[in-house]
């Protein structure tokens, strides 16, 4: 197995030379690893020349260090002994390359996050694992070669998935750049969860005025290019060349430019709606979160965009009179099939947003078993002027006016059961806030009771809002629900909870409660991201590539994450977020072309018997099989490869190198764990 | 604690420090309820979800998260000499709504199983351990019942201790073994003579 | 009738030694649903769960351990009708077989009696033996009914160590369970739902024993709102919870001056009236509360 031979050097150049360096990290490192006796050890390692340490390696006397030692004593390889190669590597391969040897002849040893950090009270033990991870380290930088990245060129063009307010703001900033942007959303209007508040906090402005602008620029932007009922089918290629598969789904209503692509002149969709009242399905309208009927054919509310109707084929019976009602426009095609479009694009952002966890599950608040409890969003619906009651908020028991009324806090948030979420959903909080002041302001004498553990309103003037709305009148009880009970006459709720600041269990007889439900990724979230090849945490949030330095990437290049579905976001933060990754996906496209790391596959083709069992394993689509010199041997498309090993470790043949993670590597790293210096 | 020694002892009772100090926490104690309830006591936030479906809680001062929060702190004395104890009617509805996964009324076990090493039991808990230490059952038979399972066509015992009564050694070396009955015996002679 | 299954019956204390019609009950009525109930020789009380694991947790486990291996050596699973005993011969018979550590404590002290826990059978409420349809289930139970308990309401207390804590159980919601109430339907009466179904009847915990007053009136809420709900009847799967909310009334009236006459009784004693057992075989009179006018409804 060892003896496979790199096929881009088919002779070792010379000797190795290494030089390993060891940082102290402050006392991050040298508090619980004796720097010394490591670096005295690692003098007697084959291949070592030389040798050094420093505070702080990754400042620039410390990068000098290796720079000037390169040079100076003619080394082949570098070795740091510092923190995760997460965070330096690209210094440290810069440094390589600023003494003169290509940046990949470095190899990091990881003693700090893997080491010092748990092992903080084992000093010995700490010390000794470093040596073993130095020793690991030289054996592979002895046999390291040069790599040179390939640049492949960007396609000008974006595309944003999900169409919420941060999908929108990330759409207009890429579109407004100059950047053609596909934005793709599987509703039949955009707008998401925005469109269906009623106010906003802390400024209280009506959300419908401040998003429908926004909606309508997304609508007329001539570099974004709208695609509703549509979802993300396939996805190949790598940042710069993403083909993405898009499933648009059969709405039933051609747009005017389609009946026009149709031959039908001067027709489609005008939005008139002369086809809804001779439908005759009725069906719950999920907009108004079921609170309202809609027809078989539909639009969510009158400001959509764009303004087409839709038709709900799981309840539409084909009976035609739309299509009659609809007339010369001919905009109604009842025999609409699903298209699949494929676009090419060279960055993707994913803004799929949130969704409220099935609250119903946590029983003891008799979600869907009590008619008087009732969601947040379900709130929104019934305050909102424009929703089903005109804002006139009403039990859904009788229709009455609900005058006293308890807001439940972290309803499944904070929860670690099993049943809810163990993370804040963070902006409950600040709504139910908002939802006791607007009870207050509609309904005069009415009290909301807001049961909390904390208040968290930490962004900027939350905490204003916060003193505000006690001072209007809404009472603060802190402690968590226990559960409630209905009196089955009245349909009121006995809200039972402890008040713990008095010490005193408190049962609340109230006309309506309000869960302010956790919330979790959509449901379509997790299909879409395996699409992108993008990770996610524990809970289903989409995982950034750094929590704090880079919360818009992904590690998936060219893809970027923006709003609620990298983790509970409110408005502001969303949309922060959103012109950020715009920001970001737009770097490479700018830049015109990519630099991809050289950690491609290669075949060593007089090995390769072209049995092809790689092109099946590759999850890239990376492989091929080709006829060469009259045999059919495995062929890589090096910019679709992401090095990840999986060809290479099954090859039954040794045919197959990976570049800077080479059998001859790894072994020798191995080797040196298990027995020590020798090779 | 700070001893006042004014010469008035009910002045020193009005007056008694009530500062909470970090030397009344006993981690010992901490450690003890963790491991005896099998639940991470330790882990309680406060939000009183258990005391707010107790049904103990409304007909007396009983406050299951109290007794949390002295588990946290180490509070032994203070958790332990409390009446209110002895109020929880284990029904678990605390267990089932914590939203930190905890056991309350595990804690509230494991509180009770370390005041009994004090000494600290009602004797009616006792009284039990010696009715099964001498019949096997902590409710027995009586005449009355004998004559009207006889009715019924049952036994006059039932095939329990009652009916094989040489059963009970076994239950008696098993009580032995945790000095159970000479303990419960001491305790209910010194309350009640 | 096809297999009959058997089942090592523990007894407990409250249902041979109080209310005897309720074995008798669940014997004759479980043998027409092929359930065959074997006496388990020499058991004894389960023991408490409330004076026993207060006291403390290692002799509540040791001699729960020792009723589970007498019914080990029978190679029969057991079957029980007592909500109390449940907690303890279900709950050790869990813990013991999932501990190591706690397995070889207990047979440490149960060396000194010959006996070994092994951990060969399951436990069961005889409530979820009549339940589940691949033993019994609501259909067969339906299909045995002779006398229907036509016109009747009948509130369910379900109790609280048969299904809490959920995370140590497996029988589905602990705040809004209906299945006692489905056994109920299958007899031909009708359960009625009540406020705050699920609370505790006052007894457990050793709370009876402590402080009988605090817990009566426990007992009392509950009774008000079966009242408020109308209900003719209440019924349970636990003895003790019966002797609560039996005897409990008559003490209730004793210290709060409050009268019910709401007559209590063990889902089995009803399963039995149903099967056309008569009163004087199901032993109502011996109840603390007049069961008569409920009778006068169905006989």
């Amino acid at each position: 197995m060892a003896e496979a031979v790199s096929p881009t050097t088919s002779e070792k150049s010379k000797a190795p030379r290494i030089g390993v360096y060891i940082c102290h990290c402050g006392t991050n490192i040298a508090g619980s690893v004796d720097i010394s006796a490591v670096e005295e050890y690692a003098r007697t390692l084959p291949n070592v020349a030389h040798v050094d340490n420093y505070q702080y390696m990754c400042s620039t006397p410390g990068q000098g260090k290796i720079e000037e030692s390169i040079k100076e004593k003619g080394l082949t390889g570098v070795v740091v002994a510092a923190c995760s190669p997460r965070l330096h590597e690209p210094t440290f391969r810069t440094a390589t390359k600023e003494g003169g040897l290509n940046p990949f002849r470095f190899e990091m040893a990881n003693i700090r996050e893997q080491n010092s950090w748990v092992h903080m009270h084992d000093r010995e033990g700490a010390t000794e694992k470093a040596k073993d991870a130095i020793r690991i380290a030289v054996a592979k930088a002895s046999l390291l070669e040069d790599l040179y990245p390939k640049s492949v060129p960007v396609e000008h063009a974006a595309m944003v998935v999900g169409a919420g307010v941060a999908g929108m703001q990330a759409a207009l900033d890429l579109a407004n750049a100059g950047i053609k942007t596909y934005l793709i959303e599987k509703a039949p209007t955009i707008g998401g969860r925005m469109s269906q508040l009623d106010k906003t906090f802390p400024t209280l402005d009506c959300s419908q005025c401040i998003l429908t602008p926004k909606m309508v620029d997304v609508g007329r932007n001539e570099n974004i290019e709208l695609m509703v009922n549509s979802e993300v089918e396939e996805v190949e290629g790598y940042i710069g060349n993403f083909d993405v598969t898009i499933r648009r789904k059969a709405s039933g209503v051609l747009s005017p430019k389609e009946a026009e692509a149709r031959g039908i002149v001067g027709g489609g969709c005008t939005g008139c709606g002369d086809c809804v009242p001779v439908c005759p399905v009725t069906k719950p309208n999920p907009f108004e979160m079921g609170m309202a009927p809609r027809k078989a054919i539909y639009i969510y509310h009158p400001q959509v965009v764009p303004l087409l109707y839709t038709i709900d084929w799981d309840s539409c019976v084909k009976c035609g009179l739309c299509v009659e009602a609809c007339g010369e426009k001919k905009a109604i095609d009842l025999e609409m099939q699903d298209e699949l479009v494929k676009v090419k694009v060279g960055t993707v952002i994913l803004a799929t947003g949130y969704e409220l966890f099935p609250i119903e599950n946590k029983e003891e608040w008799g979600y869907k078993r009590y008619e008087n409890v009732i969601t947040s969003l379900e709130f929104e619906r019934l305050i909102c002027a424009s929703g089903p009651t005109g804002g006139h908020l009403v039990r859904p028991s009788d229709g009455t006016t609900p005058m006293r009324i308890a807001f439940v806090l972290c309803a499944g948030s904070r929860d670690n059961t099993g049943i809810g979420k163990p993370y804040c959903s963070r902006f409950c909080c600040m709504y139910s806030l908002k939802h006791a002041h607007q009870i207050i302001e509609k309904i005069p004498g009415a009290v909301p009771y807001l049961f909390y553990m904390d208040i968290r309103s930490f962004g900027k003037a939350y905490e204003e809002f916060y003193y505000r709305i006690q001072d209007e009148g809404a009472k603060f009880i802190r402690g968590r629900v226990s559960n409630i009970q209905e009196d089955p006459k009245t349909k009121n709720l006995y809200v039972y909870a402890e008040d713990t600041l008095l010490g005193r269990p408190m049962e609340l007889e109230v006309d309506m409660v309000v869960l302010a439900a956790a919330v979790q990724p959509t449901d379509l979230t997790n299909k879409t991201r395996k699409l992108f090849g993008v990770s996610c945490s524990q809970d289903g949030w989409l995982l950034e590539a750094h929590p704090k330095l880079n919360p818009c990437g992904t590690t998936t290049a060219g893809v970027y994450l923006a709003g609620a579905c990298q983790g509970p976001k409110d408005i502001p933060d969303a949309v922060a977020q959103a012109e950020g990754a715009a920001s970001a996906a737009s770097i490479p496209i700018h830049k015109g072309e990519v630099e991809l790391e050289p950690y491609y596959a290669m075949c060593i083709e007089e090995k390769c018997a072209g049995c092809g069992m790689c092109v099946n394993l590759c999850p890239y689509s990376a492989l091929s099989l080709v006829e060469k010199d009259g045999r059919t041997v495995m062929q890589v498309t090096e910019a679709k490869c992401k090095g990840c090993g999986t060809c290479g470790g099954f090859c039954p043949g040794g045919a197959i190198w990976m570049n800077h993670f080479a059998t001859p590597q790894i072994l020798a790293q191995i080797d040196a764990f298990l027995i020590g210096g020798e090779q | 604690m700070v001893t006042k020694n004014y010469p008035d002892p009910k002045l020193n009772e009005k007056l008694r420090d009530r500062y909470y100090r970090r030397d009344q926490s006993k981690p010992e104690f901490t450690k003890a309820v963790r491991e005896i309830s099998g639940t991470m006591a330790h882990m309680c936030y406060q939000c009183g979800t258990c005391t707010g479906g107790c049904p103990s809680a409304p007909r007396s001062t009983y406050r299951i998260r109290e007794f949390m929060r002295r588990g946290v702190l180490g509070l032994d004395q203070e958790a332990l000499t409390d009446p209110d104890l002895w109020l929880c009617t284990t029904c678990y509805s605390c267990t089932d709504r914590c939203p930190r996964d905890l056991a309350p009324t595990d804690v509230i076990m494991a509180m009770r199983n370390l005041a009994f090493r004090q000494d600290i039991i009602p004797v009616n808990f006792l009284k039990t351990v010696q009715a099964i230490y001498s019949s096997g059952h902590g409710v027995p038979n009586n005449d009355v019942n004998r004559a009207a399972r006889e009715k019924l066509g049952l036994t006059r015992d039932p095939p329990t201790t009652h009916m094989y009564p040489e059963y009970i050694k076994g239950i008696q070396k098993i009580l032995d073994h945790y000095n159970l009955k000479a303990n419960a015996d001491r305790i209910v002679k010194e309350r009640e003579g | 009738m096809t297999t009959e299954r058997k089942y090592a019956f523990f007894l407990g204390c409250i249902a041979p030694n109080r209310y005897p019609g309720s074995e008798s009950a669940s014997i004759r009525t479980s043998k027409k649903l092929g359930i065959d109930l074997v006496p388990l020789e020499g058991a004894s009380c389960c023991p408490a769960p409330g004076a026993f694991g207060s006291i403390d947790l290692n002799v509540w486990y040791a001699m729960a351990a020792r009723n589970i291996v007498l019914a080990e050596q029978m190679g029969l699973d057991i079957a029980l009708i007592c909500n109390g005993c449940y907690k303890s011969i279900y709950e050790v018979n869990h813990k013991l077989k999932h501990n190591k550590e706690l397995r070889d404590a207990v047979n440490e002290v149960l060396k000194e009696i010959d006996m070994e826990f092994k951990g060969t059978i399951d436990v069961w409420h005889l409530a979820e033996l009549l339940y589940d349809p691949e033993i019994v289930g609501v259909e067969k139970i339906r299909a045995s009914v002779k006398v229907p308990l036509k016109g009747t309401k009948i509130a369910v207390h379900y109790g609280c160590h048969l299904m809490k804590p959920k995370k140590e159980r497996h029988m589905g919601s602990t705040e809004a369970p209906h299945w006692i109430e489905e056994l109920v339907e299958a007899l031909g009466a009708e359960a009625v739902e009540y406020r705050n179904k699920m609370q505790c009847c006052g007894a457990g915990g050793g709370v009876r024993g402590y402080d009988l007053a605090h817990s009566l009136d426990i007992t009392n809420e509950k009774l008000q709102n079966i009242v408020e709900a109308g209900a003719d009847a209440v019924t349970e799967v636990c003895p003790f919870c019966q002797l609560q909310f039996d005897r409990g009334q008559i003490e209730i009236e004793e210290k709060f001056g409050i009268r019910y006459n709401m007559p209590v009784f063990h889902y089995n004693e009803l399963l039995g009236l149903a099967q056309g057992m008569s009163p004087e075989e199901l032993g109502l009179d011996l109840h603390a509360i007049n069961t008569e006018p409920f009778l006068k409804k169905v006989l």
